[in-house]
């Protein structure tokens, strides 16, 4: 064993004889051959990317040693991971030696990618749908099987007569001046407000369109729309870039209105409550009328490297939320220096709370009454941001060097005691403002009338436009009176009203805190200026009442006045990617144009784009009473006119087949079945052919979900693929992380318009539309000549796109020099040709550009600088415009399931209630405590089970309760419970083949609100490698560790009226996680 | 001869070993005063981030001789967010193989609802300048190094697991040699990727390559010093929790974190003198 001549004994013996001593340098002594060489920091060996382990997706910087990733770390790049960063210009060399933070999850993400369990080739259904028996086929079979259709299951005992309808059955409209035309119509329909014109209306649409009718749905109901609309695409984890492709594909090709996202099983109610908050008071070309649009689905987040009070009301902080890596490399410096401090409002003892000045443990749900507590105190004490208050248009705003003004002081109509619209200036004697709309295409001109909104300034009415910025308008902030026989209230009187509708102790007593609570909360959040900011999440919004909650909250926020100051509530900023961003330019004559900058508008470039049109199957964006299908209340299922990609109602709405059946589904990057409260109530659908006929999935493994597929095709992981991440509401830089490939792909190649590409999600969009021979896509995909037959057509110009934005300010990337794009090629040595082929690469993009997209792709996006983002005490990146305290569109909507008008303001609603709006008091039957989630950081739902380093830190989750609860439950720490519910008697997963007991471990402590109980999610997986599989006959061994734990959705209350679908917020569209009553019994 | 084989005939090979590990010091002594990486930063800026300034700082200590730098650790349990990044980081960047860890976080819950803290611990090798394992090593394979780090040479450990036990924080393991994928479809080819560690490239071709088999433990990621970096647990740490430097360099971060009323070391009573200070 001696080393003193570099080799020793053992390594000889070992190395010698079996592999030939050519590599006996690589078992050396230390110090001599390769002595210092340490090459997970040269930059050969380095690429940038970004993180999907969690949606976060910070700055990765990831090390590959011979062709294989060998460590991820964060990248100094990226403001999500050094603060400040680095400066975009810096030289990658530089950058190589330098590693800044990254979570647990991202640099796990190692296993992610090698997961022993990957799919490489198509997979088919070899038995009944969830048996988990599966066929390898050829790509090119698979492709045309899905598109022709046919007696494609018949080796399938019971499915030996089935013909499955293909998409070219189901794309059967295919002219887009017919669909555009039928679109029209349709509008018109659902505009008809008598039930009579419209009936005349839909005769007379059969009559126009006699020729095409057969390719409605149901042409007595022509606002169902095109059988298109029977493609349903949904999907799960989703970002830029692919995004685009699915709309390329779903919508603009195949000419379908479902292509919907998951949005509400994350935090649906947030941003459906920020897009209420931003719609604006506009024109509306589309409709050619001035109209509450333009909302966006956004919600804000506290800037906290500023911030000195900070609330976390539903906010995992130091586990989830957007997310630790950027958000507590702020927080923990100005907490431990003593600058900041922070509360933290949740019924579950987070780990953020370890470090919070005070926990709060609220009931579950009642986070609306807690604001209006705050509300009460602040406007009872003086202590709201009056002078902001007042700016009732852009005027004041700017004349008092604000960035932003609410609608507080406007003056809204009450009939009947009740809330209206705004008062127009017309129904006092102010005429309309005429103005004039001037398309951007165009150049057409329109004029119309503008409706004028009022205030009360200093005792008498004022009419103004709200965008005016040449004349200031103030208003009083508490109105109560009549104008020329019309009852008024100002938007914030409504507001005090409803906050002051119940005493301090009455709110304390609803939510069940001490006044004490409620007052140091408001106290804090108005002792600093505007860097006090209430942050909100998932526990705020994902309950019945989860829309109300956010807004309650949402107009705590506006009271202070925080909305766009450092420190304060801001919103997200990215550069752009689609091409089509205009920028004001001068033209020679002197004057000013909206003109766009960058080299590739996608937008444009859709050849043969069709218009889809008709209700969606979740019945998103359009008023049940506006549809053909109208007849009474409650309606068959909820509609949904305020929100979008409503995920948990895709898959039981198929079932229902309502509004209409749908004919084949493709789910990407989802698994609705593990993901969903009461994810196993899709399961009854995804195993029923006749509801369900085609059921396709692209996964990187046989998930909950993708067992019940008809066809599964592998898929890139994040460390393989292309995406623009974007960014979150806390981050006020600008960026746009750009994910590339960085290791080899793991899937087999797939040939497709005679390029290669790993078999993918672009894999199957690209191999259908070569088939169908859709519009978009081919030789001609992108305009004449210009051919989209390979993703890098899509993605390079994209990222063109990102470099080039600012040109007009000469603010684009400045080229690669020549050693950075020696560097760009040699780091990618190890990747073949079908990912990485320079030339391919730079005749997309052309010569010029391909230098700035190196420049980008070397630093893995394009990073503003620190210093630019902010704007003295605000940022520089502003919502900037009008905030709605009272929203007259929402006050427009009925619910679908009552007829019972909503509330356009912050109003107190209580949570566990069915669609109905009834109460569920599972209580009085038993079930006495409530079920809610969390969780870990080591995880991220139903995707990150595969990852065994994290597994090693805990390898099994747990049922949390605490001690008062577990005594009277006669319960010990360690004893295997099993959780039941109202909605799940026998406490088990009924998975199809089987049934799997929903138990798990208790752990009892003092970490929790008494009569809550938690688990994190993540664990107790069946599939997902955690199970044995057969493929080609042959077992494929499943792996325990996987899972390990409990996973207790399948717990959660049913709705007791829909009976197939989990709680929901009707009003804002979230899937509801935490009104769940349960109880436990011992295993 | 095998290393397990070896345990059995110890007394013979103790005087070799001896020899070996007085070389391996000189060896490495003369190597480090002679390479100093080439590390170039951006900055220095006023309010840059605190990993930037350590790494200068380090760059700075790594031009002093071996000798004269004593690297130390100061984790300020304050910004502490118990994320298990550094244990994650530090697992993957030495290939650490199932049952190693060298930087575990324990957590644990205190106190009554609504009084409930949970108290996080980074618990590193704590390098201690009076270490109890490296004496009862019977062949010399472990030792403190003049510059702080207590290392283990994995060609001269036999693997008898003493050093395990001396130890009173359980800062060491033994390596199994399995890998996380054993016993899947497929064995990953991440999981074999080379190691650096002590600065050295491994490459395991078997299942008997050290560090199979050998007592392994925390080195302060001696090999990312060499190269002019942070240890992996000091530049992943999200809470910018963990100060790292050396702590005879009185202008550097560390020097100035050190050294205050709250500081606090784990065990000091048992007289291992840790060169990891905690802050509380």
């Amino acid at each position: 064993m001696k080393r003193t001549k570099g080799v020793s004994r053992r390594d000889f013996f070992k190395t010698g004889v079996f592999l030939g001593s050519g590599l006996l340098t690589t078992s050396c002594s230390p110090r001599s051959v390769e002595g210092g060489s340490y090459d997970l920091a040269k930059p050969e060996n380095i690429l940038y990317s970004a993180c999907l382990q969690c949606n976060t997706g910070c700055g990765i910087k990831v090390k590959i040693i011979d062709g294989v990733a060998s460590k991820i770390d964060g990248s100094p790049y990226n403001p999500y991971n050094l603060v400040p960063h680095l400066k975009f210009g810096t030289d990658p060399k530089i950058v190589s030696k330098i590693d800044a933070p990254l979570c647990p999850k991202g640099q796990a993400g190692i296993q992610t990618a090698y997961d022993p369990y990957r799919l490489r080739t198509v997979l088919k259904r070899a038995g009944q749908r969830g048996e988990n028996k599966w066929k390898t086929i050829p790509f090119d079979q698979a492709i045309s099987e899905i598109c022709e259709g046919g007696l494609l299951f018949k080796d399938v005992p019971g499915e030996e007569k089935r013909t499955v309808t293909g998409l070219k059955g189901i794309y059967v409209l295919k002219d887009k001046d017919v669909m555009k035309e039928m679109g029209k119509a349709v509008s018109e329909i659902m505009q008809a407000k008598e039930a009579n014109k419209k009936k005349e209306l839909v005769a007379a649409f059969k009559i126009r369109f006699k020729d095409n009718l057969h390719a409605l749905i149901d042409p007595d109901h022509p606002d169902l729309g095109p059988k298109n609309n029977q493609f349903v695409f949904m999907w799960g984890r989703l970002k830029g870039g692919r995004g685009d492709l699915i709309k390329r594909f779903a919508s603009d090709a195949l000419g379908s209105e479902n292509a919907h996202g998951h949005t509400t099983v994350c935090q649906g109610s947030l941003y459906f409550s920020g897009k209420a908050m931003s719609e604006q008071w506009v024109f509306d070309a589309k409709d050619k009328k001035v109209k509450w649009t333009g909302g966006n689905k956004f919600y804000w987040q506290a800037e906290l490297e500023n911030a000195r009070f900070v609330a976390f009301v539903g906010a995992n902080i130091f586990d989830a939320n957007y997310g630790p890596t950027n958000r507590m490399s702020r927080l923990m410096q100005s907490v431990s220096s003593g600058g900041l401090k922070y509360a933290i409002i949740d019924p579950r003892f987070s780990k953020g709370a370890s470090k919070a000045d005070r926990w709060i443990p609220v009931k579950p749900g009642e986070d609306g009454a807690f604001a209006l507590g705050v509300i009460r105190w602040m406007i009872e004490n003086n202590r709201i941001n009056a002078a902001y208050l007042r700016n009732a248009n852009k005027g004041a705003a700017k004349k008092n060097n604000e960035p932003n003004w609410t609608n507080a002081s406007w003056l809204v109509r009450i009939d009947n005691d009740k809330p209206q619209a705004f008062l127009r200036g017309e129904e006092i004697g102010f005429p309309a403002a005429r103005k004039q709309y001037t398309d951007k295409e165009t150049g057409e001109t329109t004029p119309y009338d503008y409706p004028l909104m009022v205030v009360m300034h200093g005792g008498k009415p004022a009419a103004f436009d709200p965008y005016k910025d040449d004349s200031a308008v103030e208003g009083d902030l508490f109105v109560d009176t009549v104008i020329k026989g019309v009852r008024v209230k100002s938007s914030l009187q409504i507001i005090k009203e409803e906050a002051f509708s119940k005493s301090l102790d009455e709110w304390a007593r609803i939510c069940g805190v001490s006044v004490d609570d409620i007052v140091y909360i408001a106290r804090n959040l108005t002792s600093h200026g505007r860097r006090a900011v209430a942050d909100l999440h998932r526990g705020v919004s994902q309950h019945t009442n989860g829309f109300y909650n956010v807004i309650c909250w949402n107009t705590v926020n506006a009271l202070i006045g925080n909305y766009d100051y450092r420190g304060g509530f801001i919103k997200a900023s990215t550069y752009n990617y689609t091409g089509d961003k205009t920028v004001k330019v001068k033209t020679p004559a002197g004057k000013e144009e909206q003109k766009t900058e960058q080299p590739f508008n996608f937008k444009k470039m859709a050849p043969g784009k069709l218009s889809p049109f008709g209700v969606s199957v979740i019945r998103h964006g359009v008023k049940y009473e506006d549809s053909t299908l109208f007849s009474g209340y409650p309606a068959k299922r909820p509609w949904f006119p305020l929100a979008s990609d409503i995920y948990q109602e895709i898959i039981p709405s198929i079932g229902d087949a309502y509004p209409y059946p749908a004919k084949a589904l493709v789910l990407y990057m989802g698994s609705p079945v593990y993901a969903l409260p009461a994810g196993h109530t899709t399961i009854e659908v995804l195993k029923d052919v006749a509801k369900l006929p085609l059921f396709i999935t692209i996964d990187i493994t046989v998930g909950e979900t993708s067992l019940y597929a008809d066809y599964i095709f592998p898929d890139l992981t994040y460390l393989e693929r292309w995406e623009m991440q974007g960014s979150h509401p806390n981050m006020p830089f600008k960026v746009q992380p750009v994910r590339q490939p960085v290791i080899p792909p793991i899937p087999e190649t797939a040939k497709i318009f005679g390029e290669e590409y790993p078999i993918s999600l672009e894999a199957f969009i690209l191999g259908v539309a070569e088939k169908l021979r859709l519009k978009g896509f081919g030789p001609d995909g992108f305009g004449k000549g210009v051919p989209f037959t390979h993703p890098d057509h899509y993605y390079l110009r994209a990222i063109a796109n990102v470099a080039i934005e600012g040109l007009t300010d000469g603010k684009e990337v400045p080229s690669a020099s020549d050693d950075e794009m020696r560097l760009f090629t040699e780091c990618r040595r190890h990747l073949p040709k079908s990912v990485f082929d320079f030339d391919r690469w730079r005749k997309a993009v052309g010569d010029d550009l391909i230098k700035k997209v190196v420049y980008v792709l070397n630093r893995g996006g394009r990073f503003e600088e620190y210093e630019k983002a902010w704007d003295g005490e605000k940022v520089k990146h502003k919502y900037g415009t009008l905030i709605n305290l009272y929203q007259e569109k929402t006050a427009k909507v009925k619910n679908s399931m009552t007829g019972k008008s909503l509330k356009g303001y912050g109003q107190y609603l209580p949570p566990f209630r069915d669609v109905t709006d009834k109460p569920i008091d599972d209580e009085k039957e038993g079930y006495d405590l409530v079920l809610i989630t969390s969780r870990t950081i080591l995880h991220t739902k139903s995707r990150t089970a595969t990852n065994y380093w994290l597994n090693a830190i805990l390898p099994e989750n747990y049922v949390y309760i605490h001690q008062k609860d577990a005594a009277r439950l006669d319960l010990r720490d360690g004893d295997a419970v099993k959780v039941v519910s109202k909605s799940n008697l026998d406490g088990v997963w009924d998975i199809g083949p089987y049934r799997k007991p929903m138990t798990g471990k208790l752990k009892v402590g003092q970490a929790i609100r008494p009569g809550t109980i938690s688990f994190f999610l993540g664990y107790g997986h069946w599939a997902y490698g955690a199970n044995d599989i057969v493929i080609d006959g042959k077992k494929l061994r499943g792996d325990k560790r996987r899972g390990q734990g409990i996973h207790a959705n399948a717990a959660m209350r049913v709705d007791p009226v829909l009976k197939n679908t989990p709680l929901e917020d009707v009003y804002g569209g979230s899937v509801v996680f935490y009104d769940s009553r349960v109880k436990l019994v011992k295993a | 001869m095998e290393r397990r084989e070896a345990i059995k005939d110890i007394g013979t090979i103790v005087a070799g070993a001896a020899l070996a590990a007085s070389l391996d010091l000189a060896v490495s002594t003369e190597a480090e005063a002679k390479e100093t990486p080439e590390v170039s930063l951006p900055g220095p800026a006023p309010d840059e981030d605190v990993i930037i300034t350590m790494q200068r700082d380090l760059l700075k200590a790594l031009k002093k001789p071996l000798k004269d730098r004593k690297w130390s650790m100061t984790i300020d349990l304050r910004k502490c967010i118990g994320c298990h990044a550094c244990t994650v980081g530090c697992i993957a960047e030495n290939k650490l193989p199932p049952g190693v860890v060298y930087r575990p976080v324990s957590e644990e819950e205190i106190g009554a609802s609504p009084n409930v803290a949970i108290r996080f611990l980074p618990r590193p090798c704590m390098q201690c300048d009076n270490p109890p394992c490296t004496v009862v090593c019977p062949v010399k394979a472990t030792w403190k190094r003049e510059d702080g780090i207590v290392v283990i040479d994995y060609d001269q450990c036999i693997g008898c697991r003493y050093c395990l036990v001396a130890c009173p924080y359980g800062a060491r393991s033994a390596n199994s040699g399995d890998l996380y994928t054993d016993g899947t479809p497929h064995r990953e080819a991440y999981e074999t990727s080379p190691t650096y560690e002590y600065g050295r490239k491994r490459v395991r071709k078997s299942h008997f390559s050290s560090p199979v088999g050998n007592a392994m433990k925390c080195h302060f990621c001696s090999h990312r010093l060499d190269a002019g970096m942070l240890p992996m647990c000091v530049t992943t740490c999200v809470g910018r929790a963990t100060y790292f430097g050396d702590v005879r360099d009185p202008d550097s971060v560390i020097a100035k974190v050190t050294f205050k009323p709250n500081a606090w070391k784990f065990k000091e009573g048992l007289g291992t003198k840790p060169s990891v200070t905690y802050l509380l």
